[in-house]
């Protein structure tokens, strides 16, 4: 795979930049009655007993691949400014899994549906703006994602 | 709780009994995909092309029947691999489940 490349205005890296924090502090917290927590640690069996035990087994390591992947594009991102870089292929797929994680994240804050996900609120409604980044972000993702080879 | 034996009796059911427990330890777990609203649709493509080496014909038929049908089983095989298997699916951001096939 040819390196990707990814150009975004200060704006857009600022609002990345500020996700990255976010993200951060969020996986940081281990409030499990948090949904967006829930969501991005789900349990993996039916029966509660076995789902806290793979989350015992599992969880510091999932926690730890997530925030590898911030790191990754806080480097990509650098300290200010607008961002025209080349990813590796290995940035590239620390990059969609860390924008996974945002979309969730804001997605799982914003209880979106199937039905809701593609509904345009009225731009004074709170849900616009997070709305709005969730789909740059996903716009964002399939940029990157279809230069990419599975 | 032990279970009483009556050795000389009903030998048949006895022996029946140990192919069931066989059976049960071999049946596979299951690495189950639920349908999210917000994952993109190709990107849960490529994860399953990547993560499992499917093609990509295969890879999109799954995500097709977690999307239209709720969910989907993606891999299947001992505890141990399908836990792992689950674990990176979680990596990805997939929601994935695993359970014991029927």
């Amino acid at each position: 795979m040819s390196d990707i490349p990814l150009k975004l205005n200060a704006a857009e890296a600022s609002v990345l930049r500020d996700l990255v924090e976010q993200m951060r502090a969020l996986l940081k917290e281990s409030d499990a009655a948090d949904p967006v927590r829930a969501r991005l640690f789900p349990d993996a069996y039916e029966s509660d007993g076995d789902s806290a035990a793979y989350r015992e087994l599992t969880g510091g390591d999932l926690s730890a691949a997530k925030l590898e992947a911030l790191d990754r594009v806080a480097e990509t991102l650098g300290s200010g400014g607008s961002t025209k870089v080349r990813l590796t292929e290995e940035e590239a797929e620390a990059w969609i899994r860390a924008l996974t994680d945002m979309r969730l994240a804001i997605g799982t804050r914003l209880e979106v549906t199937e039905a809701t996900m593609n509904f345009v609120p009225e731009p004074n409604d709170p849900t616009f703006e997070p709305l709005q980044t969730l789909h740059w972000l996903g716009w964002l993702q399939e940029r990157i994602l279809e230069r990419m080879v599975p | 709780m032990g279970r009483m034996k009556q050795p000389t009796v009903a030998p048949d059911v006895e022996r029946e009994s140990d192919i069931d427990e066989v059976v049960e330890a071999d049946r596979p777990w299951l690495v189950i995909v639920w349908n999210d609203p917000i994952n993109l649709m190709t990107y849960v493509t490529y994860v399953f092309q990547k993560l499992f080496g499917y093609s990509y014909e295969k890879a999109h038929r799954l995500m097709l029947d977690v999307h239209y049908r709720g969910k989907a089983v993606v891999s299947s095989g001992p505890r141990e691999k399908a836990e792992m298997d689950c674990f990176r699916l979680h990596g990805y951001g997939l929601w994935a489940t695993l359970s014991k096939s029927e």
